[in-house]
C-alpha cells in the first residue's frame, strides 16, 4: 500500500434494494484517507446508512466495488473476518446484548480474536476505562444511561483495535451534554490512536466536529468540503498505554 | 467470559422455557434408559438363568416362536444323554398360570421341574423344605410371588381350581423364577393336561476344547433325532445365548423399547426444535448485533447448536438419573418386581446420552442455519 493510497474507497457503487423501487445508493464514488475523520449527512432516506454498510462490509453493493487499503473487499475472503478486525460500528440505538453486563458487551468482538478468557476480561476493562466507565463495569445495559450505553459501544467497538470506526448516528439518541461526551471521546481516538472515523449525522454540531463533511441526496454525492486538513497520524497509540497511565486519557 | 458462559447467559434468560425443554429431553431419554434397561436386563436374566446353571444347549419345538408353546416329548430326554460329548440333559415345562387370591386373580410362570434335578441346587431356601418326589399337590414360591401373594409356608394356593400347599418359599439368582411357582413336573403335567409333555430341554456338555465345535456339531445331531417309527422329531436345538435373544418375549421387549424410545426421541426432538427456532427468531436483532460485530456464521452456528447441546445434556443428565431411579423403584413394586431387574447397564446409559446429543442436533441443526443465514444488514434492521 502506498502513502497516498486511500484507507477505504468506494467505487461508482450501486444499491438497490429487493424491494426498493428507486436505487438507494446511484453510481458513487467516495476515497477516504487514513486517518480522515469524516461526516456523511443528507435528508433521511438519501443512503447514508447503505453506504455505510457497504463501507463497513456489513452489505455489499449490486455493482461497483468497496476497496480498503487498495484490496477490493471479496480479495479478503470472509467478510465477517474482515469486520472483526478492521471495522468498530457504533449504532443510533446502540445495539448492546441486554443480558449481558458492560464488560461482557465489551468482550463480544473479542470472541473472534486470540485472546483467551482472562485476556479478554481485561482488555474490556481497559477500554471501559479508556472511556470513563470503569465504575459500571458490571451493570446492565438497562441500568445505564444512554451517554453510558453509547460509551459501553464505543469501548466493543474498540474491542478488536480496528483502524476504521464507523458510526450510524452515533447521537441519535443523545442530549446536548451526552453527544459532546461522545463527540470528545471521537476526537480523542481520532487524535490519540490515529483512527479514521466516518459518522453519518443529522446534526450540524456533530458535522462540524470532523474533518470533512460529505453530503448526500437520492443516493449521489452532492458535496463534499473539507472544514481543515487532516492531521497525519504520526503512530497508533495502543490501547494498553491509555490504561497503564503511560498515554493521555480519553476522557 | 467464556464462550460457554454466554451460551449459559442466553439460556437463563428464559429460564421457564429451558427448563421444560430440559424436561423434554429428560423424558424421551429417561424412557429410552427405562425401557431399554429393563428389555436388555430382561434378556440378561434369561441368558444367565442358563448359564448359571451350566446350560449349553437348549432344545425346544422347532417353528415355534412363542416359547410358550412349545411342546415336546419328554422321551426325548433319555436320547438327549445318550449324545457323545453331552453331560446330561433335563427336561421342564413351562407354563403361565392363574392364581386366585380372593375374588382377584394374579398370573405367575409356573416351571415344572423333575424333582432331583441340578435345577433345586440353585434355589436357597428361604423357608421349609424343597420338592420331594411323589409329592402332589405341593409347591414352591419364589420370595417375590409369595411376598406379592401373602403367603407362607403351610398356606395354600389355588391354581386351575386346585389347591396347592406351599411347602417351601425359595431365592433364585434369577428374578423371574423369584416371581414365579416351582411344582415337580409330574404334577404340572397333570394339572395343564399335558402327560409326558414338556416345553423344552436343557443340555449340558462334558467340558471339551472346542466348546464351539462341539455346541454346533451336538445341535445338528439334536435336530436329526428320530422317534421310535423313525419320524424325525421337529426340534431346534441352539446354544442358550442365542436362543434367548431370538425368543419371541426377548423380541417383543426390545421391540417395545426401540419403538417407544424412537417416538420418545422424536418427540424430544421436535420440542428443542420449537424451542430453539423460537429463540432464535426473537433473537434476529441479536444475531444481526453479532455479525456485525464481526462473528462468523460458524460461531452463530456453534451458538445455537452449543445452546441446544447445553439443554440436552441437562435433559440427559436428568433423563438417565431419572431412569435409574425409576427402575430401582420398579423393581421393588410387587405387580412387576418379578420381571425388572434394578440396574441399568452403563451402555444404555451412554445410549441415552447418545440419544440427547442426536435430540440436540436435529432440534438445533435447523435453527442455526436460519440464525447463521440472516444477512446482517436484514438482522439488524428486525425490531
Ligand atoms: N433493507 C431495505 N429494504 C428496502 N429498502 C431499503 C432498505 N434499507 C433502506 N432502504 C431504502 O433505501 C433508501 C436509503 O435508505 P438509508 O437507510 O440508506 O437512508 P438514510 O440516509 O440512512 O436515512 P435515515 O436518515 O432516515 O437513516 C431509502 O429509500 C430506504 O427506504
Ligand atoms: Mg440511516
Amino acid at each position: 500500500m502506498s502513502e497516498s493510497e486511500p484507507l477505504l474507497a468506494a467505487l461508482r457503487v450501486c444499491k438497490v434494494y429487493p424491494d426498493g423501487k428507486v436505487a438507494a445508493l446511484v453510481d458513487l464514488s467516495l476515497e477516504i484517507a487514513r486517518g480522515d475523520y469524516v461526516a456523511i449527512m443528507g435528508p433521511s432516506g438519501s443512503g447514508k446508512s447503505t453506504l455505510l454498510n457497504l463501507l463497513g462490509a456489513l452489505d455489499e453493493p449490486d455493482r461497483g466495488e468497496i476497496r480498503f487499503e487498495g484490496k477490493p473487499l471479496n480479495a479478503y475472503g470472509n467478510l465477517d473476518e474482515f469486520r472483526s478486525r478492521r471495522i468498530g460500528f457504533v449504532f443510533q440505538s446502540f445495539h448492546l446484548l441486554p443480558t449481558l453486563t458492560a464488560l461482557e458487551n465489551v468482550q463480544i468482538p473479542m470472541f473472534e480474536g486470540p485472546l483467551r478468557a482472562a485476556q479478554r476480561a481485561q482488555k474490556a476493562l481497559e477500554l471501559l476505562q479508556t472511556v470513563g466507565l470503569s465504575h459500571r463495569l458490571q451493570h446492565l445495559p438497562s441500568r445505564l444511561s444512554v451517554g453510558e450505553r453509547q460509551r459501553v459501544a464505543i469501548a466493543r467497538a474498540l474491542a478488536n483495535d480496528p483502524p476504521l470506526l464507523l458510526a450510524d448516528e452515533p447521537t441519535g439518541n443523545l442530549d446536548t451534554r451526552t453527544a459532546n461526551d461522545v463527540l470528545d471521546l471521537f476526537a480523542a481516538l481520532h487524535r490519540d490512536r490515529g483512527m479514521t472515523l466516518v459518522v453519518v449525522t443529522h446534526s450540524d454540531e456533530v458535522a462540524l466536529r470532523a474533518e470533512r463533511v460529505v453530503r448526500i441526496r437520492d443516493g449521489r454525492i452532492i458535496e463534499d468540503t473539507r472544514l481543515c486538513t487532516p492531521r497525519t497520524p504520526t503512530h497508533e497509540i495502543p490501547i494498553i498505554a491509555h490504561a497503564q497511565g503511560r498515554g493521555p486519557d480519553l476522557v | 467470559m467464556y464462550f460457554l458462559t454466554f451460551l449459559i447467559k442466553n439460556l437463563t434468560r428464559r429460564k421457564t422455557r429451558s427448563l421444560l425443554t430440559i424436561l423434554g429431553v429428560a423424558v424421551a431419554v429417561g424412557t429410552m434408559v427405562t425401557l431399554r434397561g429393563i428389555s436388555y436386563g430382561f434378556e440378561s436374566s434369561f441368558v444367565e438363568s442358563f448359564q448359571h446353571r451350566g446350560t449349553d444347549i437348549v432344545v425346544v419345538a422347532a417353528g415355534q416362536a412363542d416359547q410358550l408353546r412349545s411342546d415336546l416329548d419328554e422321551k426325548i430326554c433319555e436320547q438327549l444323554q445318550h449324545i457323545p460329548g453331552v453331560k446330561t440333559a433335563w427336561p421342564g415345562l413351562l407354563e403361565m398360570i392363574d392364581i386366585t387370591r380372593g375374588t382377584s386373580v394374579s398370573s405367575a410362570l409356573i416351571h415344572g421341574w423333575r424333582p432331583n434335578t441340578p435345577l433345586f441346587d440353585d434355589l436357597t431356601l428361604l423357608d421349609g423344605r424343597s420338592l420331594q418326589k411323589g409329592d402332589p399337590h405341593e409347591v414352591l414360591l419364589g420370595t417375590t410371588l409369595a411376598s406379592t401373594l401373602n403367603k407362607k409356608v403351610g398356606d395354600t394356593i389355588e391354581m386351575q381350581q386346585e389347591p396347592f400347599r406351599v411347602v417351601g418359599i425359595f431365592r433364585s439368582f434369577n428374578v423371574y423364577e423369584n416371581g414365579g411357582v416351582v411344582i415337580a413336573l409330574d404334577e404340572l403335567q397333570r394339572l395343564m393336561d399335558r402327560k409326558g409333555r414338556v416345553t423344552g430341554f436343557s443340555v449340558v456338555l462334558e467340558p471339551a476344547e472346542d466348546r464351539a465345535g462341539t455346541v454346533e456339531r451336538v445341535c445338528k445331531e439334536i435336530e436329526t433325532l428320530k422317534d421310535e417309527q423313525g419320524r424325525p422329531y421337529k426340534i431346534m436345538a441352539q446354544e442358550s445365548k442365542q436362543y434367548v435373544s431370538g425368543t419371541l418375549y426377548i423380541q417383543l421387549a426390545h421391540g417395545m423399547a426401540w419403538i417407544t424410545s424412537a417416538i420418545a426421541a422424536f418427540i424430544g426432538a421436535i420440542s428443542m426444535l420449537n424451542t430453539m427456532i423460537t429463540s432464535v427468531l426473537e433473537r434476529i436483532k441479536e444475531i444481526g448485533i453479532l455479525r456485525a460485530m464481526g462473528w462468523r456464521k460458524g460461531r452463530v452456528v456453534r451458538m445455537i447448536l452449543g445452546e441446544s447441546m447445553l439443554l440436552s445434556i441437562a435433559g440427559g443428565v436428568v433423563g438417565v438419573l431419572g431412569a435409574v431411579l425409576v427402575t430401582r423403584w420398579l423393581a421393588t413394586v410387587p405387580e412387576v418386581n418379578g420381571f425388572v431387574r434394578g440396574d441399568v447397564s452403563p451402555v444404555i446409559m451412554m445410549q441415552g446420552f447418545v440419544t440427547a446429543l442426536v435430540v440436540a442436533l436435529v432440534g438445533g441443526t435447523y435453527p442455526a442455519y436460519r440464525a447463521a443465514h440472516w444477512l446482517p444488514t436484514e438482522a439488524l434492521r428486525h425490531e
